[in-house]
């Protein structure tokens, strides 16, 4: 980084080569040498588009033309819509060539956010059940998380359901590692765990005293069995879901 | 002629506004009083790691580094401390320095140098998690820690203060333009969080309908303090989804003017405060505070933080 001028310096100790021009720049209280305003103006500039880009690249979609007809196959049934990635899309080029532009500047400062707290709707939670068993098929342990209870302070709670409700957007094979991690931790033998998802209640079910816990809001999106080696069998697909709070 | 005078005055009235806005030089009680708060939130958000560190930054924890460096793509600028520490003992001797900075950070001791530190160290922990178990605290976490860098955050409220004070230095912190400079960039981060997390939200169909505050109080594995009672008060929940968008959307533009400026800032506290009360979010609430009080002018910070901070001065140094 480029030497500046001692900030705080006052003018009339300075030295008295350029008395002028200090005296007028005190006078316009900005103290920092010209060259250096610029330099600083054009690093701010640019961080802070980067900063803007990476929220609005994250926050466009790409989209069908709106003359866009969906083909048929040979028996006249619609076909599935084109790949995201196709050229029949229409990208969003302004956002997405910036954000690649700021790239590796924005991962190395750890800014590469969309900011969408609770959007674009609040959803349900994770939940991620798991029992694990030693080779015998005796249960060596069983649970929950994240689970209010066992996990405290808050934000370590917190923590662990992030953990249950990223699975949804890095998929079965994080569910698969968390029970392998569970299988070690227990010295287990094999394991296993549920992805499950626990709906939301609506005004209406709470008026009608429906527990929030009720078994009825709980849906079970995956099970996962694994033993200290080898996967065994999944039994759903992945599926994608928002973070609670995460965002992205 | 009229026309490219006016246009020339209209460039340097507008090069004279930028470096009003920039450069002016300001007294770092705002930033200062920043990095305390920015400092105890890094402090405790890394000490919780240590519950549990091994499963969430060891080479094989929950999710292995393997797995996410897979899922981030290898990217070089990508990086973190944790992707190559293997041995346990290692693991605890960077998480134990690492605490050690954020609480100098918080202290104020070595200000500038813990600030790079803790910068270095907070993206290292954020990019161990993410993903896994990051969420929005760690963004905000690495905002404080990034700008914090920028500025004279120990000229006061800091035990570098304390230690100019025995040494005789009496002169009270000088106005300077970093800190300013890191302030405005602190302002502006916010103003893009808000603007971005009010368009994400109008995407969605509930925030639309005006029932998406229900959806987040319903959560159960979010409630707090219980707010269920809105299921009977649906006009409520409709105003208070209203209002958190159009307080969000606006905020970038709002907050600038110093009349609405108070009001803006109280809704801030009343959203984040209930986000902490009601959705248990207490750190991430908390968080989004300090960096709403990058908008409190030095003069309220010392009116504030002085009082304590003279008589904890007094206590360490003897003399007022």
């Amino acid at each position: 980084m480029a030497k500046k001028r001692p900030e705080n310096q006052d003018p009339v100790d300075s030295p008295p080569a350029k008395p002028k021009k200090l005296a007028k720049r005190a006078a316009s209280a900005v103290p920092w040498h010209p060259a250096w305003r610029w330099l600083v103006s054009i690093l701010v500039v640019l961080h802070l588009t980067a900063v803007f880009v990476a929220p609005w690249d994250l926050s466009t979609d790409p989209a069908l033309p709106p003359s866009y007809m969906a083909q048929n196959d040979s028996q006249g049934n619609p076909l599935p819509v084109p790949p995201r990635e196709s050229s029949v899309w229409q990208q969003p080029v302004v956002p997405r060539s910036l954000r690649g532009f700021f790239h590796h500047y924005l991962n190395l400062a750890y800014l590469n956010h969309g900011y969408q707290f609770f959007a674009p709707d609040p959803a349900g939670s994770n939940l991620i059940r798991y029992q694990v068993w030693d080779s015998g098929g005796a249960e060596l342990a069983s649970g929950e998380f994240p689970n209010i209870d066992q996990q405290w302070p808050r934000l370590f709670y917190h923590r662990h359901m992030m953990l249950a409700a990223q699975t949804g957007e890095m998929g079965e094979q994080s569910g698969r590692l968390y029970a392998k991690h569970l299988i070690r931790r227990h010295e287990g033998k094999t394991g296993r765990v549920e992805w499950i998802l626990h709906k939301l209640l609506s005004p209406q079910q709470v008026l009608d005293e429906t527990p929030f816990d009720a078994p009825s809001t709980y849906l079970v999106l995956a099970e996962i069995n694994e033993t200290s080696a080898v996967a065994l069998n999944s039994s759903s697909e992945e599926l994608p879901i928002a973070i609670p709070g995460g965002g992205q | 002629m009229g026309a490219f005078s006016d246009t020339r005055g209209y460039v340097v009235e507008l090069g004279q506004a930028w470096n009003r806005f920039w450069f002016s030089p300001t007294d770092p009680a705002t930033l200062c009083f920043i990095r305390v708060l920015a400092g105890a939130m890094l402090f405790y958000t890394h000490l919780v790691w240590s519950l549990d560190l091994q499963a969430f930054l060891g080479q094989e924890g929950w999710l292995p580094v393997s797995f996410i460096r897979d899922i981030q793509g290898h990217q070089w600028s990508v990086w973190s401390l944790f992707f190559k520490i293997e041995q346990p003992w290692m693991l605890w001797s960077v998480h134990i320095f690492a605490l050690l900075v954020f609480f100098c950070l918080m202290l104020g001791l070595f200000s500038r140098t813990t600030a790079v530190l803790a910068f270095l160290l907070a993206v290292s922990y954020a990019h161990r998690v993410s993903p896994g178990a990051f969420f929005g605290l760690d963004k905000i976490n690495c905002m404080f820690a990034l700008y914090l860098m920028l500025g004279p955050c120990g000229a006061c409220y800091s035990l570098d203060r304390i230690r100019r004070l025995r040494r005789g230095d009496t002169s009270p912190a000088a106005p300077s333009t970093s800190a300013n400079v890191a302030i405005r960039l602190i302002q502006l981060h916010l103003c893009i969080i808000y603007l971005f997390s009010a368009l994400a939200k109008m995407q969605g169909e509930n925030w639309q309908a005006g029932s998406a505050v229900w959806w987040a109080v319903a959560n159960y594995e979010y409630q707090s303090l219980d707010a269920t009672w809105l299921a009977g008060w649906p006009v409520l929940v409709a105003l208070a989804t209203h209002l958190t968008i159009f307080w969000e959307l606006f905020y970038c533009c709002l907050i600038w003017n110093r009349f609405l400026r108070p009001i803006m800032l109280w809704m801030a506290v009343a959203t984040h405060v209930g986000i902490a009360m009601f959705m248990g979010m207490i750190t991430f609430g908390l968080a989004m505070l300090f960096a709403n009080f990058s908008f409190l002018q030095p003069a309220t910070v010392r009116r504030w933080v002085d009082p304590l901070a003279s008589r904890i001065a007094i206590k360490l140094t003897g003399s007022p």
